[in-house]
């Protein structure tokens, strides 16, 4: 069952359309929520008059401000980093579609008219959007908050994470080359297809129940929970379906906390469904990064050191911004050996929309920028780019800066075999040659490039854990209760092909229950890249934990030595003498009745990092970050036409040491989205703002890849782990490792074809053309 | 037939044929087709996704033909045969499109599915031999943002082998 290519186990209910979103819940009596949001980037809130709101008929309650509690709320809350965000406003609000007052009416007519009907009182402030401008002397205060250890004349930094290491002075004296450039990525958004929604019905015993589109629903009770002044035992999130996510469904949301209190205050079911509008204007996407990369490097390309400093425009409110430039230090550290590094990550306040993780957070902006410069520094030296990389990258058994082992690295793998399989060398060099000749006259031109990346498999933050449970019925199928929750990536697919291997039972044989706070046992959730390693480590567990005790018990009733015996499609049996052999239910039978009604149930848990108290500092990058690390080298073909600038990825090529791949079909799902996702944010797609206002909120306006776009893929697998039994394994992320080699390598294959280096997303080379 | 005025907004009986069954519903003229499938026949299969004709999510058959539903008055549907994701399957069997969407791993989060597979079924109405590119062309306007549509692509081409080598074995 595993490293097979099995069909998702939840495709029946997805095609027929039985699959239950939060957007598909409707409760009797059901309440519609809409928010009234900030019209202003940055204002203090003199009143609030919602009297005349109230009185319109079918408007059941209206929260502001004040009937929330002074709880703030923030991706992390550390010391170092209060949180800092109301879930309605309080006082004052910093951007554009912040939210103000919540209305639950009995449809969206009246909600919207109540909306309309409550009147504001501001006082304007000065805002600032762009990061430069917001750091100087005279920008003004987006918050009070001052970071204690800052020593950059800054204002408005709201995170800062710095670590250096190894002989600088050293590196610059051996140095035969140093190059420096800016890098800038623009601002993206994850586009899940499904928009956001919550709805929450407060029972009559005094339960609040929440269905919400989400990456994980420990995550979102704890949150709720904190910001709604309420007991964790009083909050149950239900599953739901998920409409996909990107990194864009984890933080806590206000419509969360407001449908939740709401439905608090009238005692009705409450649903709140965004708009696509809202959420492209206003709900949290990935983060935009300026990047100033100075690196140097030894004559044969060797790298000797690098200095970065990463300017990350988080928004009004610090969002995951200052994850994201710890991340970053992380990403400049992975796929190479730096022998000397100086890092300073900013993380600063705008008056714009909060933002959020992004599949690859941080990854893809760095990659970017290091794999271009990389291009540059071998051109420069007159070396190629597959060289240069292969004298750089980790191998297995480094370790890591911040004290992490790899454990296994399949990079120099990764480059070797895309080298051949793709011909790069001679294709790169070809077109090298005759754009640097002006040979090339023709209007569509052919360019290759390659990307390399790196990613971390989980990390230590809350829930920090996930654990899992086997129960038999009485015919000997399979019960999983798990608190996964899957968000399109095959989550509940991957934990039964785990559960058939280790029982060796048919898949159809499992039933995954999955995604409930108050049913299922505790998990990590859909995000850190952490879910098949935790949750699939965690189920392995149980599932080998209720196959001891089924062996154990067999035995006494065969008479045999447990180790004689295996067992198959819910029959245990003697590995000599296969005729011997007793099936699963009467197993059960005999143990229940044997052992004072024990009907066998397997437990199971996991937590990554197990030497480590906490996951790694936010402040300096030092601690243990992750268990296992995946590598790629991606291989991008394109064709630009010279005459309107319009780029077509023709293929992409990604070998990839994911560790072992428990279903190639859903790997292979991985990074065909991922290189999709990444051939948008290459070529055509970008959130515009202006003074804090989104200028193309709607699909229409914001390209993302249609069908006529899609890239031909191919995949190389470079498998560097084995799938062990009575053995946990290090099996690495494939989730969001993948999009970040495929941006730098489109990037690299444009400047191949044409000459023009992009340094900035996404790429533009028609003002670029002489 | 008007049945009532409320706000000044005329509310009427219509009759609507969905999946082979007649649903006597009351609308305001307003409403349209995605609204009344989802908010009152509860036939949530069929997804709201952008609301403004612009993801695909929402598209249903109309007389055979791919339709967004968001964008179509649910008044003009009267006398009209609609087909939503839930009337593929029959007596419980999934249909060869289904199938293969399943086999061929063209579903991830499924939101975009019951769209993409009725914008398919109304490809193969009109085309039952499409090039890939009548294939892309005919998706186009439906997004998926987890599959980046290769395997979306390899699933509809698979029916469409298999579909014109069961009419030539024949």
């Amino acid at each position: 069952m595993i490293g097979r290519r099995i069909p998702r186990i939840d495709g029946p209910i997805k095609a027929t359309g039985e699959a239950k979103y939060t957007t598909d819940i409707y409760l009797p009596d059901m309440l519609v929520a809409k928010m009234l949001r900030s019209p202003l980037p940055h204002a203090k809130i003199l009143n609030i008059d919602i009297s005349k709101a109230k009185k319109i008929p079918g408007v059941k309650a209206i929260i502001t401000g004040r009937d929330a509690w002074d709880i703030r709320h923030g991706f992390v809350e550390t010391p170092r980093y209060p949180a800092d965000q109301y879930c309605l406003a309080n006082d004052r609000v910093r951007y554009i579609g912040e939210e103000i007052a919540c209305v639950a009416a009995v449809d969206e007519d009246t909600a919207y008219e109540a909306i309309d009907a409550i009147k504001v009182t501001y006082e304007e402030l000065p805002a600032v959007f762009d990061i430069f401008e917001a750091i100087k002397p005279d920008a003004p205060d987006i918050h009070e908050f001052r970071l204690p250890d800052l020593i950059e004349p800054f204002k408005n930094v709201g995170g800062r994470c710095a670590n250096s290491f190894g002989d600088m002075e050293a590196a610059f004296k051996k140095a035969y080359l140093i190059r420096e450039d800016r890098f800038e990525t623009q601002l993206r958004t994850h586009c899940y297809l499904e928009p956001q929604a919550t709805v929450a019905y407060y029972d009559v015993n005094g339960k609040l129940n929440v269905w919400t589109s989400s990456m994980g629903v420990f995550r979102k009770r704890m949150h709720l929970s904190k910001t709604l002044h309420m007991p964790l035992s009083k909050i149950r999130i239900h599953k739901s379906w998920v409409g996909g996510a990107f990194g864009g469904k984890i933080d806590l949301f206000s419509h969360e906390f407001c449908t939740s209190l709401l439905s608090i205050k009238t005692g009705k079911p409450v649903k709140y469904v965004a708009e696509r509008d809202e959420i492209f204007s206003y709900f949290r996407h990935g983060q935009p990064m300026v990047i100033d990369l100075k690196t140097l490097v030894a004559k044969d390309g060797t790298i000797l050191g690098q200095i970065v400093r990463c300017y990350n425009n988080c928004g009004a409110y610090r969002g995951s911004g200052v994850v994201c430039i710890f991340l970053c230090w992380g990403f400049i550290i992975l796929p190479y050996r730096i022998p000397a590094l100086d890092y300073i990550g900013y993380s600063i306040y705008t008056n714009n929309p909060v933002r959020a993780p992004q599949r690859g957070h941080g990854a893809p902006q760095v990659h970017f920028a290091v794999e271009s410069q990389l291009d540059i520094i071998a051109e420069e030296l007159g070396i190629d780019p597959i060289e240069i990389r292969l004298k750089n990258a980790r191998q297995k058994g480094d370790i890591l800066p911040n004290g992490d082992t790899i454990k296994n690295a399949g990079l120099i793998e990764c480059i070797e075999e895309i080298e051949k399989k793709t011909d790069f060398r001679k294709k790169y060099s070809k077109n090298l040659k005759e754009v640097k000749q002006y040979k090339n006259n023709t209007r569509f031109r052919r360019g290759i490039g390659i990307g390399v990346s790196s990613y971390f498999t989980g990390t230590l933050i809350y829930p920090h854990n996930s654990a899992a449970i086997i129960k038999f019925n009485d015919d000997g199928t399979v019960q999983c209760y798990t608190g996964a929750l899957d968000i399109g990536q095959g989550a509940e697919t991957i934990l039964a092909q785990i559960i058939a291997e280790e029982l060796s039972i048919d898949i159809k044989d499992i039933e995954i229950i999955a995604g409930d706070t108050d049913n299922t046992p505790v998990d990590i959730g859909s995000w850190i890249s952490g879910l098949t390693y935790v949750t699939g480590n965690a189920v392995k567990k149980a599932s080998e934990d209720a196959r001891k005790q089924l062996l154990s018990s067999a035995a006494i009733y065969l008479n045999v030595h447990m180790d004689s015996l295996d067992m198959r499609d819910r029959i245990i049996f003697v590995k000599d003498n296969p005729e011997r052999s007793i099936t699963f239910s009467k197993v059960l039978e005999n143990h229940i009745r044997d052992h004072k009604g024990d009907p066998i149930i397997g437990k199971g848990f996991f937590r990554g990092l197990k030497d480590a108290e906490h996951g790694p500092s936010l402040k300096n990058a030092k601690g243990a970050w992750s268990d296992s690390y995946a590598f790629d080298a991606q291989v991008a073909e394109v064709e630009v036409d010279m005459h309107t600038g319009k780029i077509k990825v023709i293929k992409a090529t990604t070998a990839h040491d994911c560790g072992f791949p428990i279903n190639p079909l859903l790997v292979e799902g991985q990074i065909d989205g991922q290189v999709s996702m990444a051939a948008g944010q290459a070529l055509s797609e970008e959130i515009i703002m202006e003074k804090g206002i989104t200028l193309n909120p709607s699909f229409l306006e914001y390209k993302l890849p249609i069908a006529t776009e899609m890239v031909e893929n191919d995949y190389i697998d470079i498998i560097t782990e084995e799938y062990k039994k009575d053995h946990h394994f290090h099996t690495k992320e494939v989730g969001e490792g993948y999009v970040s080699g495929i941006l730098a390598a489109i990037a690299n294959a444009v400047y191949n074809a044409t000459g023009v280096r992009a340094k900035r997303l996404p790429i533009r080379i028609i003002n670029n053309l002489s | 037939m008007t049945v009532m005025i409320n706000k000044g907004v005329k509310k009427r009986l219509i009759t609507l044929n969905i999946n082979d069954r007649d649903y006597h519903v009351i609308i305001d003229d307003r409403d349209t087709l995605l609204y009344i499938l989802r908010d009152k026949l509860m036939l949530t299969g069929t997804k709201d996704a952008c609301g403004v004709g612009e993801c695909g999510a929402c598209t249903v058959l109309v007389d055979g033909k791919a339709v967004l539903s968001c964008l179509m008055l649910a008044i003009d549907g009267q006398g009209k045969k609609i087909t939503t994701v839930e009337g593929l399957a029959k007596d419980g069997k999934l249909t060869d499109l289904q199938k293969a969407f399943i086999q061929y791993g063209a579903i991830q989060c499924g939101y975009c599915t019951s769209g993409m597979l009725m914008s398919v079924v109304g490809l193969f109405n009109t085309n039952p031999n499409p090039t890939k590119n009548d294939i892309k062309k005919a998706i186009e306007g439906n997004i998926c943002r987890c599959t980046g549509y290769n395997k979306i692509i390899d699933a509809i081409e698979a029916v469409k082998d298999k579909r014109l080598k069961d009419k030539n074995d024949r």
